[in-house]
């Protein structure tokens, strides 16, 4: 990929993000980044407001149409699949290790958790460390299809690490680059990579 | 004797240094004079000496066959041998409970002599299978780090082939597989997570860990087994009345699975109604000892009632707030105890909009699906992310209506009121998100949600229910709730800062407006020491622990209680 659909390809991927992050995610500098999705704004393929950027609609649909040209030999990659396999099947355990996270069963009623019970959440956080064991391997193979993609594993274990410490918001909180923030933006990546669709 | 391991017949009552936490709670029940399993435990000061030296200490292996024929003699089973099998229960216990360590291995000392003679007992051949398999399964999880998953109709030793080629041999007599299991255990204590774990929570690296070696007890031996699950108050509504279920001739992973509808408390009744009788009584008691409500897990074998875990029972708001204040009425705990009880997050929860009652009487509902975060909104459905925070900026309700929602979408969720989708369940991005943001949410109400937009309705993210058009929506209010006002009352008189309502609060630095003029970070110096700040802003946690940083003594906001019990956790 070249780098203006580099950087419109993190812009579409991190939505409303300032151009450091953008740039981090698809390896590009701040600066490169910057200037870039600048040039983006100009020509009407992004939008900026107080410096942070997303994709006007008809360029993200541009974007979505050259993705079979940027990524056919990864779709075409038998090892690079099976690795995308391994990250589906996995994902799911990802996505109720996180609702458990998220909810307390009560007399078989879910009910929020609202993190009091120390045990129980460094149980789960404990799964995390045991399912992010198993995302290793994925996300090496993830890698050697395309090596920007090990950015996500290094945020992954960044995120798993400061939960481990005690930080807890960054299981699933929204607003950073929490464990479960960083894997939806894998996952979107992955989607986007492979021209499948995400199955709920 | 050397004294490595412990018997937990109730003679004794180790301390959680020397025998674990589990072990020690068991004693504990013992000592009460409660039915549990019979159990013994290697203590931590074994699992010391193995990791000094990399085994056994000296007598150790001896202890631990003494104690497998102490349990023989308690359970009239034997293991490894005869028609009536001892199965074990093999679990970590450090005095401090921390993850990375070793779980548990059940149903340890089945093999195929041991599956027929299972299988001749209960009668259940498919059962006495499946337990060998669950044993085969946690073996090769724990013990040989080689998770596998094993074909349910192969025979036992294709299974073993399986978890060989995965991860090594599983010793052929019961005991090495007993032996190796502790040494598991025991090395478990230095895995990755665990010293992580430690480190972090400055728990020293040389307390060691405790291995409980404990009868396992079968609910689905015959007719008059079964397992369940009690509490010892209803933890949905906090009514003072004992809320369980039962399932006869089960185990207590059937309850959990979901596969089998278990009965209520009654039916335990009328089938088993000593077994029944002492439950009740066990649950008094272990209430009364802890001073908090409890969930147990038990089960019956054969007639007689087996405790297997009792612990603090996990509560829904409602409840949390109602076993507070009852149980200081009836003189169990005092009112500082059940301020702690209760938690800011829990308040909130409670206070959240809600349908008025009647309000949808009569209301067209337009989809249902799955409720994936509670609370009430209205809006309107609005199809697209970018449109949903465009028009939310303007200052519209919106509910964002996806088919599913991607990281695409995320702007659009957090300026929505509410989120919709057609697809997904209770695991879906849309309601992990929801989930975080604290969003009213309905998953999977199916095809044709999304062509609906431009309508306006309201969500009850509790019911699963969107509904057309604008119903009333009311927040309850903390004043108009008795208990509530009790620990309002109780909370006043600990917290270390005034907190009042607006109507009854003198006027103040208004930090509403310092926040919209610039950020956080600059409000302790913006606050300067004004000894009392006003707004809406103060409800957050972190607004009023910054005003209290600045110097702030009365903070004038709505609802109160939540920063009380805030303010109360901080000074604690």
């Amino acid at each position: 990929m070249n780098d203006r659909d580099l950087a419109l390809h993190g812009a579409a991927i991190k939505r409303h993000a300032p151009a450091k992050a953008i740039g981090e995610l698809v390896g590009l500098s701040e600066e490169r980044a910057a200037a870039l999705l600048a040039d983006a704004v100009a020509t009407g393929r992004a939008i900026e407001a107080k410096g942070a950027y997303a994709l006007t609609p008809l360029a993200g649909v541009a974007l979505q149409s050259r993705y079979g040209l940027h990524f056919q030999h990864l779709r075409d990659d038998a090892g690079f699949r099976s690795a995308y396999d391994g990250f589906e099947r996995i994902n799911r355990t990802l996505k109720q290790i996180i609702t458990d996270w998220q909810t307390l069963d009560v007399g078989g009623q879910k009910v929020a958790n609202d993190h009091r019970d120390k045990d129980y959440d460094a149980k789960i956080v404990d799964r995390l460390g045991a399912l992010h064991e198993q995302a290793e391997r994925i996300l090496a193979g993830l890698a050697r299809g395309l090596p920007r993609l090990k950015i996500y594993g290094d945020k992954l274990i960044e995120a798993l690490e400061a939960a481990e410490d005690g930080d807890i918001e960054w299981v699933s909180d929204i607003r950073r680059d929490s464990y479960h923030t960083v894997w939806f933006e894998l996952h979107e990546e992955l989607l986007r990579i492979m021209g499948t669709e995400r199955d709920e | 004797m050397s004294g490595w391991t412990i018997r937990l017949d109730g003679s004794e009552s180790p301390t959680k240094e020397a025998a674990g936490g589990k072990a020690w709670s068991i004693a504990r029940m013992r000592g009460l004079g409660l039915p549990v399993p019979p159990a013994f435990v290697i203590g931590t000061k074994a699992c010391l000496a193995f990791l000094d030296s990399g085994d056994f200490p000296a007598g150790l292996a001896e202890e631990i066959d003494a104690g497998l024929a102490w349990l023989e003699s308690e359970t009239g089973r034997s293991f490894g041998a005869g028609e009536k099998r001892l199965l074990l229960s093999v679990r970590s216990g450090a005095a401090i409970s921390m993850p990375g360590m070793m779980d548990t291995v059940l149903n340890l000392g089945i093999d195929d002599a041991g599956e027929a003679a299972l299988a001749a007992e209960t009668g259940l051949a498919g059962f006495a299978r499946d337990t060998h398999r669950r044993f085969l399964e946690l073996y090769a999880s724990i013990v040989l780090k080689a998770p596998v998953e094993l074909e349910g109709n192969a025979a036992p030793g294709d299974w073993r082939a399986a978890v060989e080629a995965a991860g090594g041999p599983v010793p052929a007599s019961v005991r090495d597989q007993l032996l190796a299991t502790v040494r598991a255990v025991f090395e478990s204590w230095n895995t990755r997570r665990a010293r992580r774990y430690r480190e972090h929570n400055n728990i020293p690296h040389d307390l060691g860990t405790a291995v409980t070696i404990q009868a396992m007890v079968f609910g689905n031996l015959d007719e008059r087994s079964g397992t369940g699950v009690l509490f010892s108050r209803n933890p949905l509504t906090g009514e003072a009345e004992p809320y369980g279920e039962y399932l006869p001739r089960a185990q207590g992973e059937d309850v959990v699975s979901g596969k089998f509808t278990p009965l209520p408390l009654d039916a335990m009744a009328t089938a088993e109604p000593e077994a029944h009788a002492a439950l009740l009584a066990a649950s008094d008691r272990l209430e009364r000892e802890h001073g908090d409500v409890q969930d147990i897990e038990f089960t019956v074998q054969s007639g007689q009632l087996y405790l297997l875990q009792s612990r603090a029972a996990k509560r829904a708001p409602a409840a949390a707030v109602r076993f507070a204040v009852d149980m200081v009425a009836e003189g169990r705990i005092d009112p500082a105890t059940a301020l702690s009880r209760v938690s800011a997050e829990q308040v909130r929860t409670l206070l959240l909009p809600r349908l008025s009652d009647g309000a949808t009487d009569g209301a067209a509902v337009l989809a249902t699906g799955e409720g994936a975060c509670p609370g009430a909104a209205t809006g309107v459905l609005v199809a697209d992310a970018d449109e949903a925070e465009r028009r939310a900026a303007a200052g519209e309700d919106v509910i964002l209506v996806r088919k599913t929602t991607s990281p695409d979408d995320v702007h659009g969720m957090i300026a929505a009121r509410a989120v919709v989708t057609e697809q997904g369940g209770s695991t879906s991005h849309a309601a992990v998100v929801s989930r975080a943001l604290g969003r009213p949410c309905v998953v999977g109400v199916g095809d044709g949600a999304v062509a609906k937009s431009g309508t306006v309705v309201t969500v009850d993210g509790a019911g699963g229910l969107v509904y057309a058009g604008t119903l009333a929506t009311e927040a309850p209010n903390e004043q108009a709730d008795a208990r509530l006002r009790q620990l309002i009352e109780w909370a006043r008189a600990a917290s270390p800062v005034a907190v009042v309502d607006f109507a009854a609060g003198p006027d103040g630095f208004d930090v509403d407006r310092a926040l919209a003029a610039g950020d956080a970070e600059a409000l302790a110096g913006a606050i300067g020491g004004a000894s009392v700040v006003r707004g809406h802003a103060l409800a957050n946690d972190d607004i009023a622990r910054i005003a209290r940083g600045a110097g702030a003594t009365t903070i004038v906001t709505e609802p109160i209680l939540p920063v009380l019990l805030t303010m109360i956790g901080d000074a604690a």
